[in-house]
């Protein structure tokens, strides 16, 4: 699904990812942890196609076409979802226009027709309910005077509209009340299948005892320096990150 | 260059007073001397006017040179331009070129308390009569521009309107003014006096729509708000692409009213807007707000005054602009808060996105306050449209293009969503999209 081969990435001539390779299969969930300016969110956003950080060397396929000579758009059509950090407000956009707008876009770009106003609504209301969001919200603007945990359920909204092949989540549990977590948690659990897979980016193990990843990569200075199953998390936990630093 | 400027003013001006002088020997005999008197009075006032020059503060960045150029004609009564919709379903008044087209208006089906008629039939009623004469040469006889007295000695079929006191009208009041020169360049001069007597409520709009070729609209409006009274007025601004317009809205208010303006400017090659806001008295509440979109070179400009004069009124202006291509904005808000105007509450803010590197937005608030305690805000900004948006749109899968008119859009809603009134906000928004699609083929 996901191949990514000797990733070197600058931004204003700093490298700050040296060197990634990861290969990530269907059905397979992968946890990237690591501490604050590893590079970790620096390897989300290449992957959703931000243009402000240059590709100097690597390779990424993703489902066999090279990933880094596709438009932002296009990615999203061809399956790949970014759940951000921190989500753009946008004022004056409904959230209903703007979920309308995308999922007839990439429907659109899967070669699908688009919804019917009323299929479309019915839809909405669905997905809206399973993560317990009120349907007033989306009549407001998008994600404007959202909570923090606003943001990310709404981020999740998308997602399970979407349904992407690969999703990222990019530190999407940071800041996140328990209750909050676990609506996240539940959002990925039950999108997990034999044919989608997941990156999931944190600073913290806590979100990994909702969502199991099969593996978990630590990332320090720009390499990744340890993988292994679950219980490296765990081992994160209890010696920190220093321990990883003295590692490598 | 002023020496030349000067000249082409002196000659523009002895073409008006050929116009001027052609066109009453038409009329002669068709023209009641109550008229003609207020006619002759605005051309001798406009002999006397200066059309305004760059070197005023007030036309800095507005060159009237354009407007001062065509030989301008006067429409006939015989031009059938095609006719544009009203907005919405109410009190429907068009007009072809300027001139009353009375057959396909609801004048003779007016609700009770409503009196809409010609500023010469009013001038025949002993009970209008002098109000309509001390209104216009009130505006006239010391313009604060020559296109006031020019718009006094071409109008000839202004409106008159006056809503009786404690008359709230159910049904929208619809000025449609549909243009269109097929041949010579065509100054049209629309003329409206609107008196809304005290514990009255009212709305009109007024919706130019343009259908092809060079012409002036030159407007004058002026209204008389009552005391306690709330009058909302809308301008749909959609002239053609090779057109002018000038426009002088001036409102006077009294005590305990509200009067809100909302102005859509879409259409024209040159549009310079003139809103004033005279309180004349304490509680009043004024609301401007305006959208604007310009595309290959047009010139959009609107100038606003607001007098805050006495204690506890509040003004609130809203502008928002997005310019591209070669098109150039123009946004200048004066506020005066005057020594007694204790308590006053006045916030402006005019916000632009310029989007091409060669359109241009020229901002200017200007807040003038004497009085010590009052609160007043302004703010004025010229950006782009925020990449991390545009990115966060893309990453959801829609299409660059898309993902920026959606952000555009939702840029000039917010001055959109001050209109309450359902079926306004949609046909403001229908018209919005019009030209967004327009812009982007």
């Amino acid at each position: 699904m996901l191949e990514i081969k000797d990733l070197h990435v600058s931004i204003e001539d700093k490298e700050i990812l040296r060197g990634i390779n990861l290969q990530v299969n269907p059905g397979e969930v992968h946890a990237i942890m690591g501490p604050n300016g590893s590079g970790k969110s620096t390897l989300a956003s290449v992957l959703a196609g931000r243009e402000e950080y240059e590709v100097t060397s690597g390779s990424i396929l993703y489902n066999g076409q090279d990933l880094l000579e596709m438009d932002v758009d296009k990615r999203a059509h061809a399956g790949l979802f970014l759940a951000f950090q921190y989500p753009v407000e946008i004022p004056g956009v409904s959230t209903a226009t703007f979920l309308k707008s995308s999922v007839n876009a990439v429907r659109k770009g899967r070669g699908l027709e688009e919804l019917k106003p009323v299929d479309m609504l019915k839809l909405l209301r669905q997905k809206a309910a399973e993560l317990e969001i009120d349907p007033k919200f989306l009549q407001r603007s998008l994600n404007e005077g959202f909570s923090g945990g606003e943001k990310k359920r709404n981020e999740m909204l998308q997602m399970s509209l979407l349904e992407p092949s690969l999703g990222i989540l990019d530190e999407t549990d940071s800041g996140l009340d328990i209750d909050a977590l676990k609506i996240v948690a539940d959002a990925v659990n039950k999108l997990r299948s034999p044919e989608r897979s997941f990156i999931v980016v944190t600073h913290y193990q806590r979100l990994l005892d909702y969502i199991v990843p099969d593996f978990v990569h630590v990332l320090s200075q720009g390499r990744i320096v340890r993988s292994g199953d679950k219980s490296l998390a765990f081992e994160l936990e209890e010696r920190g990150y220093d321990w990883v630093r003295e590692k490598a | 260059m002023a020496e030349t400027l000067q000249r082409n003013n002196t000659d523009q001006l002895t073409r008006f007073s050929t116009l001027f002088a052609q066109t009453e020997q038409s009329l002669n005999g068709h023209s009641t001397d109550a008229t003609r008197s207020i006619r002759s009075r605005s051309m001798e006032v406009l002999e006397k006017t200066d059309f305004p020059n760059r070197r005023s503060e007030d036309w800095k960045y507005t060159s009237v040179a354009p407007l001062l150029a065509p030989e301008w004609v006067l429409p006939s009564g015989s031009q059938t331009a095609p006719r544009a919709q009203a907005p919405g379903t109410g009190i429907t008044i068009h007009f072809q070129n300027g001139i009353l087209d009375r057959a396909n208006s609801d004048l003779d089906t007016l609700p009770e308390g409503l009196l809409i008629c010609s500023i010469e039939e009013a001038l025949e009623m002993e009970t209008e009569r002098d109000r309509v004469i001390k209104f216009l040469e009130q505006e006239i006889v010391t313009p604060e521009n020559a296109f006031i007295p020019l718009n006094g000695a071409f109008a000839r079929q202004g409106i008159y309107l006056r809503l009786k006191k404690g008359v709230r009208l159910s049904s929208d009041i619809h000025f449609v003014h549909s243009n269109e020169s097929t041949g010579a360049p065509l100054l049209i001069s629309p003329q409206l006096v609107g008196i809304i007597e005290s514990n009255a409520e009212m709305r009109i709009t007024e919706t130019f729509q343009g259908f092809g070729g060079t012409y002036l609209t030159n407007i004058l409006n002026r209204f008389e708000v009552g005391a306690n009274s709330h009058f909302e007025h809308y301008k749909f601004q959609l002239e053609s692409p090779a057109a002018f317009q000038v426009n002088n809205t001036k409102a006077y208010i009294h005590r305990d009213s509200t009067f809100s303006n909302y102005n859509l400017e879409l259409g024209g090659a040159l549009v310079r807007n003139n809103v004033v806001t005279i309180m004349l008295d304490s509680g009043i509440t004024s609301n401007l707000y305006g959208a604007f979109l310009g595309i290959d070179r047009q010139h959009l400009d609107t100038q606003t005054f607001i007098d805050h004069a006495f204690p506890h009124c509040q003004s609130n202006e809203l502008y928002k602009g997005i310019l591209t291509d070669r098109a150039h904005g123009v946004f200048n808000g004066k506020v005066i808060v005057r020594q007694d105007a204790q308590k006053t509450n006045a916030y402006q803010q005019n916000s632009n996105l310029v989007l091409s590197p060669t359109a241009v937005m020229d901002t200017k608030p200007q807040l003038e306050i004497f009085a010590d305690d009052v609160r007043c805000s302004h703010g004025a900004t010229i950006g782009q449209l925020d990449e991390n948006s545009v990115f966060y749109l893309k990453s959801r899968g829609i299409p660059d293009a898309e993902a920026r008119r959606l952000l555009q859009l939702a840029f000039l809603q917010e001055v959109l969503d001050n209109i309450e009134v359902e079926y306004l906000h949609e046909y403001a928004s229908d018209l919005l999209i019009a030209k967004f699609e327009k812009a982007s083929a």
